[in-house]
């Protein structure tokens, strides 16, 4: 079986393959030997050992946007201006919640550090309810139900 | 007007992210900052909003340098001896 691998190996294989061939068992090369007409092709496949390298450089765990919406109303309950009694998602913040402009930047600042990534200011101008907010930071995260 | 209202939140902005490390805590300098912009809401003058928005870069760049100065200070401290700081 061994002169028979060597034998393969010169005159069928290439440089890569014989280096996968003295990997393998020879039970595999007689596999190959009853293929032969595709030995090349199969031997190619096999110098591609798959190498799986996990690398979670900026992983999160995942969401749901019932996560989104308690952290986003979590965030304003703890901002001191607002009425945790009157917030909820559909509360309009300079309207309903009495906060005025200047205000509204203090919370679009509390939401990016709560998220951890920037609202340009023409997206905070926008954004004039919780509901909103939730709704923006979903399409950031790419989370659609 | 637009613009300049759009300016005037960049500033303020600008002014919180600043106001972080400020020496006598973020909620002073927040409360502080808040009240020296409430007390110029009724301008309308677009000149005049203008002006003001310089004057509150200005104070970013004081800022700036209050923070720098505070660094070199905390640093020549530590490299220095007890007898040179007199």
């Amino acid at each position: 079986m061994a002169s028979l691998g060597k034998v393969l190996c010169g005159t069928f294989f290439t440089n890569t393959s014989l280096r996968v061939l003295g990997r393998y068992p020879m039970c595999t090369a007689r596999r190959y030997l009853s293929q032969s007409k595709i030995v090349n092709n199969l031997n190619l496949q096999t110098c591609r050992v798959p190498v799986t390298v996990m690398r979670h450089y900026s992983i999160k765990p995942p969401m749901t946007i019932e996560q989104i919406k308690k952290r986003v109303l979590l965030v304003l309950q703890l901002y001191d201006k607002v009425n945790p009694d009157k917030l909820t998602l559909e509360s309009h913040f300079i309207n309903d919640l009495g906060l005025d402009s200047l205000d509204h930047v203090e919370v679009i600042m509390a939401i990016e550090d709560e998220f951890g990534f920037e609202i340009p200011d023409e997206d905070a101008e926008k954004l004039h309810k919780p509901k909103d907010i939730v709704q923006y930071v979903c399409d950031r995260e790419d989370i659609y139900d | 007007m637009a613009a300049g209202r759009q300016r005037v939140i960049d500033l303020y902005k600008t002014l919180l992210y600043m106001g972080r490390d400020y020496p006598q805590g973020y909620d002073f300098f927040r409360s502080r900052l808040k009240k020296a912009f409430q007390r110029n809401r009724d301008i309308s003058d677009p000149e005049q909003i203008k002006m003001l928005v310089k004057r509150g870069e200005f104070v970013v760049k004081e800022i700036e340098a209050l923070y720098m100065l505070k660094k070199y200070r905390t640093l020549k401290q530590r490299y220095s001896t007890e007898k040179d700081q007199s």
